[in-house]
């Protein structure tokens, strides 16, 4: 019941934003049809709900009648569908499982149809969003700055704005943690690690009232902030490695050397790049800085989106999370048909689209490497900007309206802000990347492998000895390749002499050379494969398919022989020398202090990372049918603090984490204190939220603490099955549907295909992961070893490991369990006799002491590590 | 706070049991943080609260699914009509206007358009039939113990699904193509309504080898915008190591591990002093004593000792053919039997696909021969234990098989039309439901989306699907589909 008056609710709202069309000449369908189709009808039969295919809203969609046919018969009220609905004469009756309406009103729509069905004006315009509506809804409106509430001891304005909130409620703010807890918070908060225990030492006696500001400074200064921060970031911009059929090295969704976005994503948050310039380039930074690589790997945002098979899946993913990540708007909800809740025809979505449409996938050479299947830069282009777009009628692709394609445009409820589509003219290394000085010499040092890998096949058949045919073929393969190198360093002379300017004299002629050079080579080629292939087809047997590749193989050869080969091949693609300018502009439209949603996006984001909780809880929707926030000044303040500073998000972390709130103690209050009467739920922040750590915080925490963290930075995706063994942190590991580390899956790491906010979910799965995990025991044995070099006493022993890895000292229970702990567990081990072993499970390289209370020492890490404070930020 | 995204919770209102000491019963959701909405600011929405919303039929559900596309016309569905016009083409039969019927453009969205083009000779039959089953169903040889069943369950022959490829095994489990990404699926529903009866297991269990990346992957157990604590957890029947970290490593005594959790445990209750009112807190103890029982639990429910001689050779597995899917389908009946949620098996992973694009009397003879025994073994053994009143038990498969012939002796892909049964749990015993026409081409009598195949098992669970919707996520009448009242009880 409550979700129907909620739709109802909204639907009445959503009829008052179309616009209206008031006019004073009286008439039967002005005073009656008109209003009664409105507060009846259109709720669902508009142009965009379209329930069962009929829509009201104008006379020539009415006489388009339903999916089911014509609706009305024109002067035949009787033989008319949408008269016997209301009526009650056929089902289903309308209104639809609703009163049946007056038979005042039903006489008339009877007598309207009778008189000829007129419509005056169209009812609603799907297309004319009424502005002034638009603005009453918070997130639609510019954020303005609000005053600061008075009387701010701290300083800061968070601390004031949710001290006023929490004073009007009479709550009372609890003091500040201890400082380990606070430290420890902090820094796995900004860098994904815990401090050292002489780290959280030499805070516990600072003296220097800055102490605390200092180490801030620090962490946001260390490569672990990008480290840490960038997994958030790529959380809800939907990092993930190529995937699709592994099997046979199919790419189906993203791209190879995806990690490269990655890279620029560590590395900019770790610039402090500005948040809008990180926008633009990830949208087009081919467009922004084209000649720039390390610019334009950022646009592997873009092509993670990549899809094989269908490329309305492909650009329906980038509209839709596009839209929702950096917008907090639920364009996919306009796919096929008017946003139910928000103003948001459905042409806006594939206006949104438009800007995208030119657009393709392709993979840059780099340095090093001419292979593009080993390495290369996955990047997007305009590669077509003819491509039209049409609305797809009801979402269904194969149904397109085109009649009317879409130009690109901003959805409309933001105004028709002018966006200056300006064409980019692209400079020669950039629509001919082949054209950069390193390539050729990767291109030859690649036909060169070429040349010794044919002569150790040759060898290997020789050697083995296979029938002659496939020597003779392996012979040629030789020949061919050795041909191909000259070959090759022609048709490169070849190309950079047609590139300059004066085209040199010569250039004929090495364009002759080359192509006879290539020839020459094609047919020696050809010669190999025919013997190839006419070996393969007298193995045919009755394959039948082995026989149509070997028979299809057989034929091109001989065409490639007799057919002389038309110029030189070219080293390389050619692409379009201009680009559109489209995601240009889109993306400095997102990233304008003019749009109202952007900045409180990314505000909500962050906050939502430092607290544990989002200001708003819908953070993918801040339209209409999302959650109002809960604290509005607050999130209207830090946005406009957030673009006055110009993106600056460093200063917005430092901002957040220097609070008194973020420095608050999470607990010791009960559940009858009175502020947990007064807000139970923490809306006004009278205590810092206990978190449960993130799965890659996890990891690289037991890492560090056993002083085993590799701190190599970037480079390609690690093995995912290896998360044991390589002690790199966990973000460069693979990361793909299907692909993902165990440890990492059994502590709800982020779905690479959606996931704005990750699930905090405690299931037993996490405890056997810790508690028999390989990695567990490496760690606790490594830690154990350490602390004991030094360390003679159980109490010290004790005091170390709670400090190593929990970051705090043990309580006197704590204490006194542990040592009785050690001298148990040491006891056990004396007499192995009485005790069974495990016989399954990960061999661990690093095996327990042989020494008993070593043993015991290395035990009580274990148990350390799995104690629940080591996977929480209190 | 509603649902945030695809893997979110609902942290600020988690509720933890009043009691960490309370029995098992008290645990209702398969996260130990079951989550309880505020009214004040969620629009009244709350998550599931374990229980059924109306009284249920059944309890639990295994469900078998056969990796591939099993022929519906050599299972389930046979057609004599095809060896009438074998090697005829479609145009010179009667049927000729199944290509032109609305079904074939309702029915079908293509994965790659212009692949799996109709096949236009009609292929005989590869497999001889006959009535089976007390009620004399007609059935393929190839599947003679199933088919000895027929009397025990409702064969439904006019289901139907729109993708032409393999993609079609996601949309099964989710009822969406996979253009439609990657969607909770409706063993996670079931979880995310029902919890779990024994929280000593997982209760949404996978076995089986499941489809490669190319078609759903893990896909086709996960649990979409629900969160990974929804999504199935895959087991090996294998005692040694069924669950990943199911044991630590050798050189570990047990008695070491075992002081460890006491130990662990007495030092998370001493920071309960701390914290008295964190309820993660006192989860996560939870979730220690149930990953120790967990531990051995899961190892015990796919061992095989306390099974007889007699019970064994139901299941087919005193041959060594039928063996590895007659020890998969015990261990489901062990593992349905101890209170897990939902069973899903997966035939046919790894390259034993039932995809017979050619060979087809090869490979479904082989494949039936190797699960025809086992499952037939599974009904009859539920049925004897009194288990199969309270089981849904569903046999599945991504499409049937094309009525023409693919390559000299195969069959293509077909989503127009195929066979699908259920038994137990409330679901009627001998019925056979819809048809396809006289060549199985088309589903033409009671057609089913598959999402029909999930209502009725939602339906037997006692669950009404729009009650489990998360907010912001809007799903339609299709997604829902309708119990197939027909064949309930």
């Amino acid at each position: 019941m409550r979700t129907l008056a909620f739709t109802v609710a909204i639907t009445v709202a959503g009829g008052n934003l179309m616009a209206q069309n008031p006019d004073q000449a009286p008439n039967l369908y002005r005073d009656h049809i008109q209003p009664l189709f409105k507060k009846s009808c259109l709720g669902c039969h508009n142009a965009g709900a379209k329930q069962g295919g009929l829509d009201l809203s104008t006379r020539e969609a009415l006489l388009r009648g339903s999916e089911h046919g014509p609706v009305v018969a024109i002067g035949k009220p009787d033989d008319s569908q949408l008269y016997k609905a209301i009526a009650h004469v056929t089902e289903p009756a309308m209104p639809f499982k609703g009163k049946k309406l007056p038979d005042a009103d039903i006489a008339r729509i009877a007598e309207w149809i009778k008189a000829g069905a007129d419509y005056g004006e169209p009812v609603a315009d799907a297309d004319g969003v009424n502005l002034t509506e638009v603005r009453k809804h918070w997130a639609f409106r510019n954020p303005v700055r609000p005053a600061v509430p008075a009387g701010n001891p701290a300083g800061n304005p968070i601390d004031a704005f949710l001290e006023f909130d929490r004073a009007k409620r009479g709550l009372t703010a609890l003091p500040q943690t201890d400082k380990a807890t606070l430290l420890r918070r902090v820094y796995v908060d900004l860098t994904g690690l815990p401090p050292t225990p002489e780290q959280v030492a030499a805070f516990a006696v600072s003296k220097d009232p800055k102490a605390y500001d200092k180490i801030v400074g620090e962490l946001l200064k260390s490569p672990g902030y990008g480290e840490r921060w960038g997994r958030h970031w790529l959380d809800i911009w939907r990092y993930s490695d190529w995937y699709g059929y592994r099997q046979s090295n199919q790419v189906r969704y993203s791209q190879r050397h995806i990690w490269r976005w990655r890279d620029w994503t560590v590395e900019s948050l770790n610039q402090n790049k500005p948040y809008d310039r990180m926008i633009v380039e990830m949208i087009a930074g081919d467009e922004l800085a084209p000649n720039d690589p390390s610019v334009v790997r950022a646009t592997g945002y873009l092509a993670r989106n990549w899809y094989l098979f269908n490329r309305n899946v492909w650009l329906g993913d980038i509209v839709e999370y596009t839209s929702a990540g950096f917008l907090g708007l639920t364009l996919k909800c306009a796919r096929c048909h008017a946003h139910k809740y928000d103003p948001i025809p459905q042409a806006d979505y594939y206006r949104f689209r438009a800007f995208f449409e030119p657009h393709d996938v392709r993979t840059d050479r780099v340095p090093g490497e001419a292979d593009i299947l080993k390495d290369g830069m996955p990047r997007v282009y305009d590669a077509d900007d003819s491509r039209p777009t049409y609305r797809f009628i009801r979402g269904n692709e194969s149904n397109p309206d085109t009649s009317v394609p879409l130009q690109p445009a901003v959805p409309v409820l933001f105004g028709k802000p002018d966006l200056h589509i300006q064409p980019v003219t692209l400079p020669l290394e950039v629509y001919f990347p082949d054209s950069r000085l390193f390539v050729p010499g990767d291109l030859v040092a690649q036909a060169k492998s070429s040349i010794e890998k044919a002569e150790a096949d040759l060898k290997k058949v020789k050697d083995k000895p296979e029938p002659e045919q496939v020597i003779l073929a392996a012979t040629k393969r030789v020949e061919a390749a050795k041909a191909g190198l000259p070959a090759l360093e022609a048709r490169i002379e070849a190309e950079f002499a047609a590139l300059k300017t004066p085209v040199p004299e010569n250039s004929e002629k090495l364009a002759e050379e080359a192509r006879k050079l290539e020839r020459a080579a094609n047919m020696i080629q050809a010669e190999a494969d025919i013997i190839a292939a006419k070996y393969e087809f007298d193995l045919g047997k009755n394959d039948e398919k082995k026989l149509a590749g070997a028979t299809a193989k057989l034929e091109a050869a001989v065409k490639a022989l007799k057919e002389p080969a038309e110029g030189y091949s070219p080293t390389g693609p050619k692409y379009p020398a201009t680009s559109s300018g489209r995601r240009l502009a889109l993306a400095r439209w997102i990233a304008s202090k003019e749009n109202p949603l952007t900045a409180r996006v990314a505000i909500n984001d962050m906050w939502f990372r430092h607290f544990g909780k989002p200001l708003v809880a819908t953070v993918f929707n801040f339209g209409r049918s999302g959650k109002p926030p809960t604290n509005p000044e607050l999130l209207d303040w830090l946005a406009v603090e957030f673009m006055d500073r110009n993106w600056d998000m460093k200063a917005i972390h430092r901002l957040m984490v220097t609070s008194n709130a973020y420095k608050m103690a999470s607990s010791a209050a009960t559940a009858d204190s009175p502020q947990t009467k007064i807000d139970p739920d923490n809306i006004y922040y009278w205590r810092m939220n206990v978190r449960r750590m993130e799965a890659e915080a996890i990891r690289d925490s037991m890492l560090a603490i056993a002083g085993k963290l590799d701190p190599t930075m970037g480079g390609p995706e690690l093995d995912e099955t290896k998360g044991h063994d390589i002690f790199r942190r966990s973000i460069y590991f693979r990361t793909a549907p299907d692909l993902q580390m165990d440890m990492l899956q059994a502590f709800d790491v982020a779905s690479p295909i959606e996931c704005f906010a990750r699930s905090e979910s405690i299931v037993p799965q996490q405890a056997l992961a810790l508690a028999n995990g390989k990695l567990s025991f490496t760690v606790s044995r490594t830690v154990a070893a350490q602390l004991a070099e030094r360390l003679t006493t159980p109490q010290a022993f004790v005091n170390a490991a709670f400090l190593k890895v929990l970051d705090r000292t043990p309580s006197a229970a704590e204490a006194r369990e542990s040592v009785a702990f050690l001298t148990q567990q040491a006891e056990l081990y004396s007499d192995p006799a009485k005790l069974t072993l495990f016989t399954n499970g990960s061999e661990v390289p690093l095996k327990p002491s042989a020494d008993l209370k070593q043993r015991a020492r290395e035990s009580l890490v274990h148990v350390l590590l799995n104690h629940n404070d080591f996977v929480t930020l209190r | 706070m509603p649902k945030l995204g695809l893997c979110s919770d609902n942290r600020s209102r988690r509720m933890f049991l009043s009691d960490t000491s309370m029995g098992l019963t008290g645990l209702a959701l398969g996260s130990l943080l079951p989550r309880k909405a505020l009214a004040a600011e969620t629009d009244l929405w709350s998550p599931p609260d374990g229980k059924p919303h109306f009284a249920p039929k059944a309890k639990r559900v295994i469900w078998l699914f056969m990796l591939g596309g099993v022929s519906h016309v050599e299972s389930f569905d046979p057609k004599p009509a095809l060896n009438k016009y074998a090697g005829k083409h479609l145009s010179e039969t009667p049927h000729r206007e199944v290509l032109s019927s609305p079904f074939v453009k309702e029915n079908l969205k293509a994965f790659v358009p212009g692949q799996h083009q109709t096949k236009l000779t009609l292929y005989p039959m590869q497999s001889g039939f006959r009535e089976r089953g007390k009620n004399g169903v007609c059935v393929s040889d190839w599947f003679p113990n199933i088919g000895s069943q027929m009397h025990e369950l409702s064969l439904i022959r006019s289901t139907w699904t729109t993708d032409n490829d393999h993609g079609a095994i996601l949309q099964f489990h989710t009822g969406h193509h996979i253009f439609d990404g990657y969607l909770p699926t409706l063993g996670s529903w079931t979880h995310y309504g029902l919890g779990s009866m024994n929280e000593n297991l997982p209760s949404y269990v996978v076995l089986g080898q499941p489809p490669g990346d190319c078609c759903g992957g893990m896909g086709t157990h996960g649990s979409g915008y629900l969160g990974p604590e929804h999504a199935g957890v895959l087991l090996q029947v294998d005692p040694a190591n069924p669950l990943p970290f199911s044991s630590p490593g050798p050189g570990v005594y047990k008695e070491e591990q075992q002081k460890e959790f006491e130990f662990l445990n007495r030092l998370n209750k001493l920071s309960g002093v701390e914290y008295p009112s964190d309820p993660a807190l006192k989860a996560r103890i939870k979730s220690y004593e149930l990953a120790f029982r967990m531990q051995m639990a899961a190892p015990e429910a796919i061992q095989f000792k306390e099974e007889s001689e007699e019970t064994k050779r139901l299941y087919g597995m005193d041959n060594e053919l039928s063996k590895p899917f007659g020890e998969v389908c015990l261990a489901a009946r062990r593992l349905s039997e101890r209170g897990v949620r939902f069973v899903q098996i997966y035939h046919g992973g790894s390259g034993n696909a039932w995809d017979s694009h050619k060979d087809l009397k090869k490979n479904h003879g082989d494949l039936a021969a190797k699960v025809d025994k086992p499952i037939a073994g599974l009904l009859q053994d539920l049925k004897q234990r009194g288990l199969l009143d309270e089981t849904v038990v569903v046999w599945a498969t991504e499409f049937g098989r094309s009525p023409g012939a693919e390559q000299s002796n195969g069959r293509d892909h077909h989503p127009f039309g195929f066979s699908v049964w259920m038994a137990g749990g409330g679901i009627k015993a001998g019925v056979v439901h819809g048809a396809t026409d006289e060549i199985g081409f088309h589903a033409v009598e009671n057609r089913h989306y598959v999402t029909d195949i999930h209502a009725t098992v939602l339906h037997q669970l006692g669950i009404d699907p729009k009650r489990l919707d998360v907010p912001g996520r809007k799903r339609i009448e299709v997604d829902y589909g309708k119990p197939i009242t027909e064949i309930l009880v």
